[in-house]
């Protein structure tokens, strides 16, 4: 079900035009990385002072509550050029381990704001009071520099794989052509046009 | 000679096949530490976020991490060139992301530096720093995403 949309998502003219265009799509790269950039130095130095490395002349609080609206900024960017470039050419992501991992990944990074916005984020104003900075924040800081840097690590990663899509695509045509050859008998040819896999994807 | 010397080189990172990748991961995480930080300071100087900060007082926390990044990426940047120096040198992109790395750089520990650093100078100046910074370093990474689509 997963990989039907995958392929009808990138066969949509928004996301074929995408693929085609030699500008279109290193364009939002370069977007993307520059996003990455700008929300990425927001969440170093977050963690960083939230680590008690960097910024310590400056309040917890004062540190949070300032980077809080543009690395939302910085995170939208970054997400919309990821979904552009991942919808241009959903059907071979769905086969990328990388891709997956990063996904996988993400999730993680719901789950860590799941489970350390209340206590870490949410009121900032309280750690400014504590006397020193609680185990649970320096472990939320730190785990979010692993994830976001195995995040950006698995991004590029995404680039050294291709899949073998036209081999995939006949081994997905051989094994339907003999089911059906196997429920009609012989009286369908092999390499006869079959309407369940008619799907030709752009390259 | 050079090029005997860089091919040997090239072999040498190219023997294995993950020289490559890990090299760039640690050139994308180090130019994305440096260049958002810096970012930081521009966006200060436009005068966009961090208002209960001075521009000088961001450029001050900053600057020992935004150098480290930068010595990352200048660390891991060669050794990717060196993995294909002829392909690199004749990449008209590579060219110009060299270009604009190098007055990016100086740009940035000259005129942005001072003008950071002291909170006096004009606020048409400051807008005007923040901007040409921005301009240099996106088109440094602009640069280098097209070197692989030349």
């Amino acid at each position: 079900m997963l990989l039907s949309f995958a392929q009808w998502i990138q066969a949509t003219g928004f996301f074929t035009a995408l693929r085609g265009s030699a500008y279109a799509y290193p364009i939002v790269l370069s977007m993307h990385m520059l996003g990455i950039a700008f929300f990425g130095g927001m969440v170093l130095m977050t963690d960083l002072r939230l680590l008690g490395f960097a910024m310590r002349e400056h309040s917890i609080s004062d540190v949070l509550d300032q980077f809080r609206v543009p690395k939302r900024w910085g995170l939208l960017l970054v997400v919309t050029c990821g979904i552009l470039m991942a919808g241009s050419k959903a059907e071979e992501y769905y086969y990328n381990t990388f891709f997956r991992a990063k996904l996988i990944l993400l999730a993680a990074v719901v789950l860590h704001e799941l489970v350390f916005y209340r206590g870490v984020y949410a009121d900032p104003a309280a750690l400014d009071q504590a006397p020193g900075t609680p185990g649970t924040v320096k472990t939320a800081a730190a785990l979010s520099l692993l994830l976001w840097a195995s995040i950006a690590c698995c991004g590029r990663g995404i680039g050294y794989i291709e899949p073998p899509l036209d081999k995939i695509h006949a081994r997905v045509h051989s094994l339907k052509e003999a089911t059906l050859a196997a429920l009609c008998g012989p009286s369908v040819q092999k390499g006869q046009e079959l309407r369940c896999c008619s799907f030709n994807p752009m390259r | 000679m050079l090029l005997i010397q860089s091919n040997a080189i090239a072999d040498a990172l190219n023997s294995s096949e993950w020289v490559f990748p890990i090299a760039e991961c640690f050139h994308i995480a180090a130019f994305a530490w440096s260049i958002g930080l810096i970012a930081l300071v521009d966006f200060r100087l436009i005068g966009i976020g961090m208002k209960r900060e001075s521009a000088s007082e961001i450029a001050r926390a900053t600057a020992p991490w935004t150098l480290l990044g930068l010595a990352v990426v200048l660390l891991s940047g060669p050794v990717l060139f060196l993995s294909d120096t002829r392909m690199y040198l004749g990449n008209p992109s590579f060219r110009f992301k060299m270009y604009a790395l190098l007055i990016a750089i100086i740009f940035n520990y000259t005129i942005h530096r001072k003008v950071a650093l002291s909170n006096s100078s004009p606020a048409g100046v400051q807008v005007l720093v923040g901007v040409v910074s921005l301009l240099l370093w996106v088109s440094v990474v602009f640069g280098g995403l097209f070197i692989a689509f030349a």
